[in-house]
């Protein structure tokens, strides 16, 4: 999917005055691929799509696309359309005006803007509303006419600045469907900033998560999702328990971790690089965290705890737990799974899981 | 949603009301009367005849009047309306927000000073030997005659209207989603053509108020065309006291008047409904 790269950014740096919006951005976006920028906001995902598009200049570095620097393009002189959270759609014009607008700026003739247009708007299901005003539209179909204004001109790139926020969440998962079937027909790089992981996680091929204007891990949902590969990304996601001590002993087989909740041990294969004495932080998905009556034998960590809360939601239940030094560990199970386990406020418990489940990240 | 009359209500919007009914409609209805009446013996008298009517509308001057003035007044407003543009963007767009409060105070600076002792004041630049004269004087030119003439009156109604039409554009401009230019620039609209594309509609109803101000303003000017064109061409205010001055005859100025008012409000009418043209709720 990525055989070559489209947008290539080299040691960008975007600051406001003594503000610095984005501190350093070392990365590459492949042809055809759906890349989601999350992080919380201020973060400076959305300046780094806006220096994409040209809106804003970078302070430093060069950004590429297909090659060629375009540092100093303005926007009216790249094909890099955006989608924007407000739409910006033109409230002057109608409907199919607003689609032509693009194509009416190339100069292409009045027959044949009509004739794409439409073609779009048929393609977005929304033929029946040409010749409407914008403020007749509902959310959703403003959205739909935001995405055949930029996309009529068959680019190469769209960007989209979290054009989902405003909408209801029924809607947003429908749209949001809309908008991954239509980035792998056409094969056009969508590059998506949100500070929403599902929407993230839900459509892209690859996500960068950055925070206070760096990059804290670039991977496809499942890498990150699974090995967060700094304290903030697994705190970020929300979906690992997290553990920080002082290594005591490192060697082929493992890492020893001595943290407030006790001795622990990992042995996955990455990363062991941690030396004795320095501090590591250890991360274990929730979903990977089991509970017991009593603690398991065999190659697992074991956690004596306390269950303080649960939470329902469909299928899955939150177990809250809390350590003897009041941390909070979060078990996400199954209904099944957790069969044959006295599920009670105060109840004592064990919070287990095997040595190979745990990661190190990098502490900040 | 109607709600009943209260009071408390009529305690505060009676003032208004009877000074409405005093000073505006009551002096129209009387306007309207006074076209019907008669002059006998330069006395006016009750009357209810369409000879004013009939007079007025029979002479050639009126009509030449009524041309000159609608066209001089249309020409100013689009002039004003080009020249004010510019400097009411430069203020939207170009300035810091507190270069922006400045220049809008020096908007109103105008204000301060009578609209008459301004047309006074381009006397002394415009005369024959005049500050403009006598500087042209200087490198071997002139003097030019332009006092008492088109030109000058022009320049009287830019006085009247410049500074309010961009302070009307200005507040139009200011209110554009700037997300709408930049979404423009990022379509391969480039910065001059969003001007045309995107702000001037986005402001159109801004822009069209605006010009009817200068319209409305132009059309019934007195000061400008008799101080600076010197009467000549005769607009309709002239024509005004003209009329009332040769031999009393109040009523036709009434008919005049009317019928100024009449084109006002047909102008304005017009231009509202240009302005909000395709705009639904």
């Amino acid at each position: 999917m990525k055989n070559d790269t489209l947008v290539s950014f080299e040691g960008v740096v975007k600051r406001f005055g003594d503000f610095v919006a984005v501190k350093r951005m070392d990365f590459e976006i492949g042809k055809g691929e759906f890349l989601a920028i999350m992080g919380s906001s201020g973060c400076g995902k959305t300046t780094t799509l806006r220096m994409l598009a040209g809106l804003e200049a970078p302070s430093e570095g060069v950004i590429r696309l297909s090659g060629k620097p375009i540092n100093d393009l303005p926007t009216w002189s790249r094909d890099t359309p955006m989608v924007w959270q407000s739409l910006a759609l033109f409230p002057f014009l109608n409907v199919v005006e607003n689609v032509e607008f693009a194509l009416k700026m190339r100069a292409v003739g009045k027959a044949e803007r009509r004739r794409r247009a439409e073609q779009w708007l048929d393609r977005m299901q929304i033929s029946e509303f040409a010749g409407r005003n914008i403020s007749q539209l509902s959310g959703g179909q403003r959205q739909r006419v935001a995405l055949a204004r930029s996309l009529v001109v068959e680019p190469e790139i769209l960007l989209l600045d979290e054009p989902l926020s405003a909408l209801d969440a029924a809607l947003k998962v429908r749209m949001q469907s809309v908008l991954k079937n239509l980035q792998r027909e056409t094969g056009i790089t969508f590059v998506y900033v949100t500070h929403s992981q599902s929407e993230a996680f839900s459509m892209a091929d690859r996500v960068v998560i950055m925070s206070r204007g760096q990059i804290e891990q670039i991977g496809t949902p499942q890498e990150i999702y699974r090995t967060p590969r700094t304290r903030f990304v697994a705190d970020f996601l929300g979906s690992s328990n997290v553990f920080t001590g002082t290594v005591t002993a490192s060697d082929g087989g493992g890492v020893m971790l001595d943290t407030p909740a006790g001795p622990l041990r990992l042995t996955s294969g990455e990363r062991l690089a941690a030396a004795p004495g320095r501090s590591a932080t250890l991360t274990v998905l929730d979903t990977r965290t089991n509970l017991a009556l009593t603690a398991p034998g065999g190659p697992v960590n074991a956690i004596p705890v306390r269950m303080i809360g649960e939470e329902f939601i469909g299928a899955t239940a939150t177990i809250y737990l809390e350590t003897g030094t009041g941390q909070e560990i979060r078990v996400q199970k199954s209904h099944e799974e957790l069969a044959g386990i006295p599920l009670e406020i105060g109840q004592e418990l064990f919070a287990w899981w095997a040595h190979a489940d745990g990661h190190l990240v990098t502490e900040e | 949603m109607r709600r009943p009359l209260t009071l408390y209500g009529l305690t505060f919007s009676l003032p208004l009301l009877i000074w409405q009914l005093l000073f505006f409609v009551f002096p129209l209805v009387f306007l309207v009367a006074l076209s019907f009446w008669t002059v006998k013996n330069f006395r006016m008298q009750p009357d209810f005849d369409t000879v004013n009517w009939v007079t007025i509308y029979g002479r050639s001057v009126f009509w030449q009047a009524y041309g000159t003035t609608l066209a001089m007044a249309a020409f100013a407003s689009a002039l004003v309306s080009i020249l004010a543009f510019p400097c009411a963007y430069a203020i939207a767009f170009k300035l810091s927000d507190n270069a922006r409060r400045w220049a809008v105070f020096l908007m109103v600076i105008p204000f301060f000073t009578s609209y008459l002792v301004r047309v006074y004041s381009w006397q002394i630049f415009l005369s024959d030997a005049g500050i403009i004269n006598v500087m042209l004087g200087w490198i071997g030119l002139g003097p030019y005659g332009l006092l008492n003439t088109v030109g000058a009156t022009m320049i009287g109604y830019l006085t009247l209207t410049f500074p309010l039409v961009v302070l009307l554009q200005l507040f139009s401009l200011v209110f554009i989603d700037r997300t709408l230019i930049e979404a423009a620039h990022n379509l391969r609209c480039g910065r001059l053509r969003t001007v045309f594309e995107v702000i001037v509609p986005s402001a159109r109803v801004g822009l069209v108020i605006a010009a009817l101000f200068a319209f409305i303003l132009c059309f019934g000017d007195f000061v400008s065309p008799i101080y600076l064109g010197g009467g000549d061409p005769t607009t309709l205010s002239i024509l005004i006291t003209d009329t009332t001055k040769s031999g009393q005859q109040w009523p036709r100025a009434a008919v005049i008047a009317l019928t100024m008012i009449g084109t006002l409000l047909v102008v304005a009418f017009a231009a509202v409904r240009f302005a909000y043209k395709g705009r639904t709720k």
